[in-house]
């Protein structure tokens, strides 16, 4: 009760709001950014959240984050190493094929969650004011610790077939912090579309699958015929798996090129996201 | 004299909506050019709210009220920024609270505890703040037992006094209310009013939307009234009240007619007078009619009229139908005249729903809220709750047999138990 009474003084230290029809001004997007740090907390509680939701009253529980990534890597081990031999240059194809699964279903999670769990927070957008961005966000988070925890499996399977990590496995931290910013871009990207077009919804699963085969996974870069490589790494996908796989389990010094190509796609589709994103959010509850 | 602080401030602000425009089904379009509809779309414009300013100095208590569709509740989304204005500005000075959707964020999975923390912070509160009024904010919503419990297993009671408390404790310097004095038990109404009470002293900017005529009338300094996007009124409680009423009149609008509404519409709602003209001021056990225009585009077999009255406080006075068992209504033009020769209200505000309805098919009723209001003027000779239709007779006494005739008929009757 009290708390409430002291408000009448602190007059000085009061924001200024202002709203008005969204405009691509440096001055809204500054607005924008400050309002986003007001709501940090917010960020982590509904990543919290997230993750303490998803389990809840499921027998498995946090298994279930590493039963994806474990499954697919035994299918693609029967059907790429026991049915068609796929070259992965020794390394054992379970090993090879799941470390390039971890920075994939990070990405594929993220996406797929934020544009499909931004309608389940109709509710709220209608409702509430917060800024909008940061349910996409929290789920990108929340599968970047599956990501985590999908990694630990990694380490003890490494540990099994004695991969050593060389001094090229610091190269990660980079290829997951570009991994990061492009599933954040894309993921507020779709879920702006989203709220005109359900069709993203729809179309993400299709889209995820198809992406996945255009994406050295399965295979490694070196399988693709060179005349098609130049339009091959147009998929900003290829330069993180492919580098996040030879930091990691094959020691080898990165590809660059293909690193840089996708450091650039997602530096730029961020921004550009949240620009587009902050625009739409002026009317979102009115069209969701 | 120094400057005032405002707090809150419109400035020419419009909101348009754009309505998706029905497929005219005589040019039905296909393939491409159907998609292209699609994506471009073409739509109508509604205005709901048009070149609307106004500004609120710090620790007033502003009212906005209006009838459905006037605006208030566009002005409330603007205000909490969950939608944006098309055009103009809006200036907040101070951090708003709103206590428009009790337990919005809450999710039935997690406890009362963790439901504190999540929808606090999407009511922008800091981790740390939430923290500090965690016993206050429990131990207001009186489920500190439960605090444990996934908020599935609550009661809706709990559920609404644990969103109430939340909200009420946000450090807000300026607190946007809507209806939501309407839950929890009466002990619990009262503490959300004591609670407002007390922010009101301590400063706190009100903004108070409501239909309650007579909350309004007792909370608010000054009172906005909205009427089809506009402004039409600004000032004291009691004058804002008058425009409100008269802003009701009847107002066709063929935006609700849906598939399965009832083929017939109400085209006008007036009082009148005893001799038929319109009027709006009536006394007390005076004649008042209501005269009720309808156009029926396809046979309505079983139809009835249904009107209802209401005080300010949105209490139903008296609810009634045309009749027992509905009239077939043929195509056509017809109008419907409710006549009270004594009317019983006391003095007040009184506003009016009529519906047509049908019990043929599943036909939704074509039902007008707040279509026309009214005003009572007191009789001098009549006070308490209602006024009785009667008749008064004095004789003298002498007579000993008419006693008897009255004893027969009146008083020793009435007496017994029913």
């Amino acid at each position: 009760m009290q708390a409430m009474s002291d408000s009448g003084g602190r007059n000085e230290s009061r924001r200024v709001k202002i709203i008005r029809a969204p405009s691509f001004s440096i001055r809204t997007l500054l607005a924008n950014l400050a309002d986003l740090r007001q709501y940090r907390d917010l960020l982590y509680t509904l990543t919290l959240h997230r993750l303490s939701v998803r389990y809840k009253q499921s027998l498995l529980g946090w298994a279930w984050a590493l039963l994806q990534p474990l499954a697919l890597m035994a299918i693609y081990t029967v059907v790429f190493s026991l049915v068609t031999r796929v070259p992965t240059h020794g390394t054992p194809y379970a090993v090879f094929v799941y470390a390039a699964l971890l920075p994939w279903t990070f990405f594929a999670t993220a996406i797929t969650n934020s544009a499909g769990g931004f309608l389940a927070h109709t509710q709220l957008i209608t409702k509430v004011y917060f800024p909008r961005e940061i349910i996409p966000a929290t789920y990108v988070f929340a599968a970047l610790f599956d990501l985590l925890i999908a990694a630990a499996v990694l380490a003890g399977m490494m540990a099994w077939y004695r991969i050593p990590l060389t001094s090229h496995a610091a190269f990660l931290f980079p290829v997951l912090a570009v991994n990061m910013i492009l599933a954040m871009g894309l993921s507020i990207l779709l879920a702006a579309v989203q709220v005109r077009f359900r069709d993203v919804g729809l179309a993400i699963p299709l889209l995820m699958q198809v992406w996945l085969f255009a994406t050295p996974v399965v295979y490694p870069l070196s399988a693709v015929p060179k005349r098609f490589e130049s339009l091959y790494i147009l998929n900003p996908m290829v330069g993180i798996v492919e580098n996040f796989r030879r930091a990691v389990i094959e020691g080898a010094s990165p590809d660059l090129k293909s690193f840089w190509y996708s450091a650039a796609v997602a530096g730029v589709l961020l921004p550009i996201a949240f620009l587009f994103f902050k625009n739409r959010e002026a009317t979102m509850a009115d069209i969701i | 004299m120094p400057h005032p602080i405002f707090d809150l401030e419109f400035e020419r602000v419009s909101k348009i909506y754009r309505i998706p425009e029905p497929p005219d089904p005589a040019q039905r379009l296909r393939g491409v050019k159907a998609l292209w509809r699609k994506l471009t779309g073409t739509a109508v414009e509604f205005r709901a709210v048009n070149d609307v300013s106004f500004q609120v100095p710090r620790g007033q208590t502003l009212g906005i009220i209006g009838h459905n569709g006037a605006g208030k509740s566009t002005i409330l989304k603007l205000l909490s920024n969950i939608t944006t204005p098309t055009r103009g500005e809006i200036r907040i000075v101070g951090r708003i609270a709103s206590l428009l959707e009790v337990g919005s964020g809450f999710h039935p999975e997690l406890t009362g505890r963790e439901n504190v923390y999540l929808s606090g912070s999407i009511l922008g509160m800091r981790r740390a703040e939430i923290a500090r009024k965690l016993d206050a904010i429990i131990d207001f919503a009186e489920v500190r037992k439960f605090i444990d419990v996934p908020t599935k297993r609550y009661s809706s009671g709990m559920f609404v006094r644990l969103g109430f408390s939340i909200a009420a404790h946000l450090e807000a310097d300026i607190l946007l209310l809507d209806e939501v004095l309407a839950v929890g038990d009466a002990a619990f109404q009262d503490r959300c009013l004591q609670r407002i009470a007390d922010l009101r002293k301590a400063g706190v900017t009100i903004v108070f939307i409501s239909h309650d005529l007579s909350a309004v009338q007792r909370l608010c300094e000054r009172v906005l009234v909205m009427s089809s996007g506009n402004l039409i009124f600004d000032g004291a409680a009691e004058e804002a009240i008058r425009a409100y009423l008269q802003s009701g009149r009847f107002k066709h609008s063929e935006q609700y007619i849906t598939e399965n509404c009832v083929p017939g519409r109400l085209t006008n709602v007036e009082p009148c007078d005893a001799a038929g003209c319109p009027a709006s001021t009536f006394q007390t056990g005076g004649e008042m009619r209501i005269h009720i225009d309808l156009a029926v585009r396809e046979t309505i077999p079983d139809a009835w009229v249904h009107i209802r009255i209401f005080d300010l406080m949105r209490k139903c006075m008296c609810q009634l139908n045309s009749a027992e068992r509905g009239v077939t209504l043929e195509p056509g033009e017809y109008s419907a005249e409710f006549i009270c020769p004594e009317l019983p209200l006391q003095s007040g505000a009184y506003t009016v729903d009529v519906a047509l309805e049908t019990s043929a098919g599943h036909y939704d009723s074509d039902w007008q809220r707040d279509c026309a209001s009214f005003y009572v003027e007191r009789k001098s000779n009549s006070a308490g709750l209602l006024y009785a239709p009667h008749r008064w007779r004095i004789t003298p006494a002498a007579s000993g047999a008419l006693r008897g005739r009255l004893q027969g008929t009146g008083s020793i009757r009435s007496t017994q138990p029913i």
